[in-house]
């Protein structure tokens, strides 16, 4: 997804000479052709990730459309405060692209290891957050929200799921509607698993590419039904849960740090959300009284 | 004391006394610097939004009412205004908002924050082949921030000399995490750097005024509570006060006398 990222921007940078990219020292070599062909629109500013929001936001005030990129934890945990005031408060917007979310980097350990970004940034007035989960959602979500104006989220994964899915920004898709009484909600990479466990299952399907601003519309819908969120970070429970009168169950993330190393699908396998174990879930939510 | 500057401090001990709120030695550490930039840049009170302004950032937000004070005096605010400081519906927070207060580019309070803004500004009027200034003025207690030094240290790798840091080296730090020699640490990060009296109005100017190749710092040594000598041997208990009317005219007077 990293190299779509790419590839949109340089594409966006074509015709937009206020498009800046600032890098926190990660997808240096990627972007060289990018530095190449646009040397004053990209940057790699060093390790320094509080800085590069608020230098982002300094950008935007000086009608400039930033795109700020380093690794998940340390953009979205560690600068929440810049992002909280220097481009939200401010209205000084900017785009903020991690990539390593969740446990993408499982090998590097808990200190890189990041299921919180979506859950906080949803909680700041006036941001965007969104997860798409294949290179053709990112280039989709990019081309439609990077000059907004709004400070936007994006979480890049390089683990997305192969499926071909028509994503608009602020709307959720309904994958499968069989009119069962268990409705699966689901957002980003983790798609891929889901619907490996769950396609054959009588369950309705809707995912999520947009977590703020949720597409409530559509959750409303479900209403009458079991609602069972399945998701690898925190965020999308909560933002589902913003909908009254729901029946929901979430299947997530355990309240423990993740301690393991390998790979994420290992994480997954560990922690229950690789696809058989998601399976069982939802079998077993199947097969329960709804409460 | 430069006349204009100490009716300034006035202003400040009025909207103080009035609105029940404080931070009255940290605004007059600052009142000589902030008149020398606004002595300096290119900018019109009557076009706030004026296209080829220079840009001048409170880092240190909560200086806000002697910014506020200064703003009045170069015709941004009316001078009446500044009772209203910190009272709910007034345009005049505690810290200053850039969508209530014309003359204010970047809203800030939380410290460190709005050096990098003004980094970011600085590189963006590079981008634009612009010779807009930017000029931001932070504390030496917000320079116990890392981010400050992260600012810092990204301004001068990309050689803003387009940007300017003033530091009110007050010494508000001495009980806690004191900055000492702040012009080596500066000149040490890369800063074209120059020491002066922070309340010498035209050393102050002399200062800005000078050309460099890099992002400039100028450090400017000040005393928290400048012109009132309660206000300076008191410096902490003063910190968020504001004076009960004995107090006000003690504080007038003192002012009087420097």
């Amino acid at each position: 997804m990293r190299k779509q990222f790419r590839d949109t921007v340089m594409d966006l940078a074509e015709r937009d000479k206020k498009l800046v990219v600032v890098l926190g020292d990660i997808s240096h070599f990627l972007f060289i052709p990018f530095q190449e062909k646009f040397p004053k629109q990209c940057f790699n500013m060093g390790i320094c990730e509080n800085t590069l929001i608020s230098v982002g936001a300094g950008l935007s005030a000086r009608g400039f459309h930033p795109f700020v990129h380093t690794i998940a934890p340390f953009i979205t945990e560690r600068s929440l405060e810049q992002v909280k005031l220097d481009m939200c408060y401010n209205e000084f917007g900017g785009n903020i692209v991690s990539t390593g979310a969740s446990f993408d980097y499982a090998w590097d350990g808990a200190t890189h290891h990041c299921y919180t970004d979506l859950a906080i940034f949803r909680l700041i007035p006036g941001m965007e957050v969104l997860q798409p989960g294949s290179r053709k959602e990112l280039d989709v979500l990019i081309r439609s929200q990077y000059n907004n104006g709004n400070a936007t989220y994006f979480r890049l994964s390089d683990f997305g799921h192969t499926l071909d899915v028509p994503v608009q920004f602020g709307k959720a898709n309904v994958l499968k509607d069989v009119g069962a009484k268990l409705t699966v909600m689901t957002a980003g990479p983790i798609l891929g698993n889901v619907m490996e466990a769950c396609g054959d299952l009588p369950v309705n399907l809707v995912y999520f590419t947009t977590i703020k601003p949720i597409d409530k519309e559509i959750i409303a819908r479900y209403r009458h039904t079991q609602i069972l969120v399945i998701h690898d970070a925190f965020g999308l429970h909560e933002a589902i849960c913003e909908v009254p009168e729901l029946s929901v169950t979430n299947y997530g993330l355990p309240d423990r740090f993740c301690v393991w190393y390998g790979t994420v699908h290992d994480i997954r396998k560990m922690i229950g959300l690789d696809a058989s174990s998601i399976r069982k879930a939802v079998q077993d939510k199947l097969a329960s009284k709804p409460a | 004391m430069t006349p204009f500057c100490r009716e300034i401090r006035k202003n400040i001990l009025h909207a103080s006394k009035a609105s029940g709120h404080g931070h009255i030695p940290t605004c007059f550490s600052v009142i000589e610097m902030l008149c020398a930039v606004y002595e300096t840049m290119k900018h019109d009170p009557a076009k706030p939004e004026w296209p080829e302004r220079d840009v001048f950032i409170l880092s240190k937000g909560h200086a806000a009412l002697g910014f506020y004070a200064v703003l009045a005096h170069y015709g941004y605010l009316k001078v009446d205004e500044l009772k209203t400081y910190g009272a709910f519906k007034s345009r005049l927070g505690c810290h200053p908002d850039r969508l209530k207060v014309p003359g204010v580019e970047a809203s800030t309070g939380s410290l460190g924050h709005g050096i990098g803004i003004a980094v970011g500004m600085a590189l963006a009027f590079r981008l634009q082949d612009s010779s807009r200034r930017v000029f931001t003025l932070i504390g030496d207690g917000e320079s116990n921030e890392g981010s400050v030094w992260e600012a810092v240290m990204v301004a001068v790798n990309l050689q803003l000399n387009n940007l300017t840091i003033l530091l009110d080296s007050n010494q508000s730090q001495v009980r806690s995490l004191p900055i000492p020699n702040p012009a080596e640490r500066f000149a040490a990060f890369g800063c074209d750097t120059i020491e002066t009296d922070g309340h010498d109005l035209a050393a102050l100017k002399s200062a800005l005024a000078k050309p460099g190749t890099t992002a400039k710092a100028v450090v400017a040594h000040t005393i928290k509570g400048y012109g009132s000598k309660t206000l300076q041997d008191n410096m902490f208990e003063w910190h968020r006060k504001s004076p009960n009317p004995e107090q006000f005219e003690q504080f007038v007077k003192e002012l009087e006398a420097a």
